[in-house]
């Protein structure tokens, strides 16, 4: 059982980490704005998650220009990808 | 344990949420159905009776009167559940529906004003069907599973009104009328 329980990533324990994960496994790319919509947060609340995502290398930023807006969109890493999809495993198997 | 388990449907949901269009409503199908009908019965009984001259423009009329009133219903039901349910209408993937839809939708009505214009215009039903077909199995993977089995039934019907020529508005009136009306049903009662 422990075994089990080492598999799960603490990077996710927090339900927006996995959520923002979740959001990026199934789009190619989601810009700042439809992603705190879609998870309705704050400004400051989603960036703090994102920040720590970029951090461990999970998610990557691209910064454009749409005229003079800025404008953010996140994209999961090939890293990010094998990490959530070993944590959806090993949360299956806890459940089993 | 309830953690796990709730974090698994908190996945599953924002997946769905992000990457699909859930505020389609199966009274939008049903209204279409019901529209597509009446549109249908006014050709088969009414315009179909005149001249070729005068039915010709008449009959572009009737099927432009039909496509407009079924998209306003679609767009007034998907409002209305989208409010209902909090979800935002209009966002990136709505933009991805659009242009997936519009590409074969418009190809097939460029095609069908063609045929219209050389006088084939018996072929007019079964393109319609086909490119309307082709036109939900592309937009279906962004929304819910049942308009893929609703486009490959079109295309069939689409076929189906190519080879029995002189039963075009047959063929039309079943897969715009009734298919619309049982996927809706079948929609509604699952999703809405």
């Amino acid at each position: 059982m422990e075994n089990i329980i080492a598999n799960l990533n603490k990077a996710f324990e927090s339900r927006i980490r996995l959520g923002i994960m979740s959001i990026l496994m199934v789009n190619d790319s989601v810009d700042f704005n439809t992603m705190k919509d879609l998870l309705e947060l704050t400004d400051g609340n989603l960036a703090s998650h994102i920040k720590a995502l970029e951090g461990l290398e999970y998610i990557q930023s691209s910064k454009q220009f749409i005229g003079r807006k800025p404008n953010t969109r996140f994209l999961i890493t090939e890293l990010g990808r094998k990490s959530f999809r070993d944590h959806l495993n090993a949360l299956e198997n806890l459940i089993r | 344990m309830e953690k796990q388990i709730e974090d698994l449907k908190a996945i599953r949901e924002m997946m769905e949420r992000s990457s699909k269009f859930l505020s389609l409503s199966g009274l939008s199908g049903i209204m279409a159905g019901v529209t597509a009908i009446t549109g249908a019965a006014i050709a088969y009984f009414y315009i179909l009776e005149q001249p070729r001259a005068v039915a010709v423009p008449l009959l572009i009329l009737d099927a432009s009167l039909t496509l407009i009133i079924s998209i306003g219903f679609g767009i007034l039901f998907s409002v209305r559940k989208a409010r209902k349910r909090n979800l935002k209408l209009v966002n990136s993937l709505t933009r991805k529906i659009i242009y997936s839809l519009v590409i074969p939708l418009v190809t097939g009505g460029f095609f069908s004003l063609i045929l219209i214009s050389r006088d084939q215009i018996e072929l007019v039903a079964a393109i319609t069907l086909i490119f309307y077909g082709l036109g939900l199995v592309n937009v279906s993977k962004y929304t819910l599973d049942e308009i893929h089995y609703l486009g490959l039934t079109e295309i069939v019907l689409g076929i189906c009104a190519a080879i029995f020529l002189y039963h075009g508005i047959l063929f039309w009136t079943i897969g715009f009328g009734l298919c619309h009306i049982v996927y809706g049903f079948i929609m509604y009662r699952k999703y809405d």
